[in-house]
């Protein structure tokens, strides 16, 4: 794929700012749109992208969300600064979650998360260092399957 | 009626001064000013009537039947929405405001917080054999199909396919007027008199089914005067409509006409209600997103409040809500629809959408994925170029719709005033 046809576009996601949670997420819904993308693939991706900008909301200090776009593929790759996860397998499995009653007591928290990346994206990668933060790399084929 | 454009709502130019009221207004940025008047975009367009709202200067008109029109039939059927009588004083009773209806040159009038009722109760039972996807959205504002279909499209298979009201009440008549009066049906002439500008979108381009029960949809604001004075002309109306009161009134289906008014006869299910076309958008975009997964049913409403905040409305809308809610205290939680009706009705289909919600794709950069990017990449950098001022001064509503104008071909960056600026 050459250079030239990859969109590339930056977001940066600030660590406990629940009032604009799921912005990112739209625009990048909207940008996804607008390149022509079928309805279903984009309700795939931006799923994938809310998921995993409230997980640097909620645990991060600070993130950027960086999205690549090639007529073949969606790519999301969400970096934070922040706590980590300690055992990925089990931050990994459904109804798993280190949310506060806080969180909990707003709605979120309820383990699904990262599950839910993994069930809406084609490839999902996570990294992470306890005490420095987090990588997830999520791809989605523009010609994947209905959800 | 099937003229060129498939909206109801036109700019006037003597009137237009191309301002940017509208142009700010318009929540999907249908609108730009071309040459000193305002231009709507037909792909962009819900016909929401926000435009119309804003507009100082009354340039922005909307398309309805007109109260001439109604010569072409030999038999005239009016359904009023239940907005109407929210437009008159509350010693003003609904009896007598249909009365006035007949007085008019209707034929017959039918009542709707009946059906309103029974559309009611047809969700809940979908509701209840239909456990997912949630959440399911509500039918009844045109508007919210129209940006479902071409906003939302992924959502289309979440509105609940039960026919709102006025097509379940059209489709009554429909089956029933021409056996019972021994006249053709192209006799009858069914209109639904409004707040709406965008019933009449609905008529003409049905959504749901391939042509819609209604023939036409006349605005309350031209036929509140008639209505007014066949009221005042004809005080013993009055004291008939209080002795004989003919007909059967709906609590739960007359507040319909206020936001929260479908959803609060659901009691046994979560539900959310929504108005105002912005706070629409913003919760379907976070359905699109994955959330609200644990609501039953989503009620929006693109007017302020309700149907009740409709362009087409007279009276202000907080007066209509007060008057509407007092009736509604009046008749209270009772229902008056016959459950074995609504039973038979709705396990016949009678009730249902003939074909669901098509999506429709909005339009993109480019139909080629490889153009729309190199488009997306050349916008992102023609954005950096423009002030941010969101001025409006280059008749699109942002820098960044400019910037959009610009790599579709349909505008120039030197509409920019800033821009030019520069160069010299």
């Amino acid at each position: 794929m050459t250079e030239a046809l990859v969109f590339r576009q930056e977001f940066a996601v600030k660590g406990g700012d629940f009032t604009h949670a799921g912005e990112v997420a739209c625009e990048i819904k909207n940008l996804l749109k607008e390149l022509g993308l079928s309805p279903f693939v984009v309700r795939r991706a931006s799923i994938s992208a809310y998921e995993a900008e409230m997980n640097a909301i909620m645990y991060a200090w600070r993130g950027r969300l960086v999205l690549s776009v090639t007529p073949r593929r969606i790519r999301i790759i969400v970096e934070d600064s922040g706590p980590g996860i300690e055992d990925i397998d089990l931050a990994m499995r459904e109804g798993w979650s280190t949310a506060t009653p806080e969180m909990r007591e707003m709605g979120f928290g309820a383990g699904m998360g990262l599950s839910n990346i993994k069930k809406n994206t084609d490839q999902f990668r996570i990294k992470s260092k306890v005490g420095r933060g987090t990588r997830l790399e999520m791809m989605i084929l523009t010609n994947g399957r209905e959800p | 009626m099937n003229g060129e454009t498939p909206h109801s709502l036109s700019v006037n130019d003597e009137k237009c001064l191309g301002c940017v009221y509208c142009l700010t207004a318009c929540p999907t940025k249908a609108i730009r000013i071309k040459g000193g008047k305002a231009r709507i975009l037909d792909n962009l367009c819900i016909d929401c009537g926000e435009c119309m709202r804003f507009c100082p200067r009354d340039a922005i008109e909307s398309r309805t039947t007109s109260f001439s029109d109604l010569g072409a039939f030999k038999y005239k059927v009016a359904i009023p929405a239940t907005v109407l009588y929210g437009q008159f004083d509350n010693s003003v009773q609904p009896g007598e405001i249909l009365f006035a209806l007949r007085r008019i040159g209707f034929d017959y009038v039918y009542e709707i917080s009946t059906i309103c009722e029974l559309n009611n109760a047809a969700i809940e039972k979908y509701l209840n054999s239909h456990p997912d996807p949630r959440p399911l959205i509500s039918s009844t504002c045109p508007v919210v199909v129209r940006l479902v279909q071409r906003r939302f499209p992924a959502l289309c298979g979440l509105i609940a396919p039960i026919e709102p009201p006025r097509e379940i009440a059209a489709k009554i008549l429909r089956a029933n007027l021409p056996r019972v009066l021994k006249i053709p049906s192209s006799d009858i002439g069914i209109l639904h008199i409004t707040p709406c500008s965008a019933k009449m979108v609905s008529i003409n381009r049905p959504a749901t089914m391939e042509k819609s029960y209604l023939d036409g949809a006349i605005s309350i604001r031209d036929i509140y005067k008639p209505i007014l004075q066949a009221i005042r002309q004809n005080q013993e109306d009055t004291i008939m409509c209080h002795l004989f009161p003919e007909i059967l009134l709906s609590g739960i289906g007359m507040g319909t006409a206020l936001s929260g008014g479908e959803t609060r006869g659901l009691k046994n299910h979560r539900t959310v209600a929504v108005s105002g076309v912005r706070d629409t958008i913003r919760v379907l975009n976070q359905v699109e997103i994955g959330l609200l997964k644990d609501v039953d049913l989503l009620e929006c409403t693109v007017c302020p409040d309700g149907c009740v905040g409709g362009p087409l409305a007279v009276e202000n809308r907080f007066l209509a809500k007060s008057r509407i809610q007092h009736l509604v205290d009046k008749l209270g939680d009772r229902t008056v629809v016959d459950g074995s009706d609504i039973s038979l009705l709705y396990h016949r289909d009678f009730l249902s959408f003939h074909h669901p919600v098509q999506p429709m794709r909005p339009p993109a950069l480019d139909s080629d994925p490889g153009q729309a990017i190199r488009k997306a990449k050349r916008r992102s950098r023609l954005v950096q170029k423009l002030p941010g001022k969101d001025c409006g001064a280059c008749g699109a509503p942002d820098c960044r719709t400019l910037a959009d104008d610009v790599v579709r071909g349909l505008a120039e960056l030197t509409d920019c005033p800033f821009v030019k600026e520069e160069k010299k």
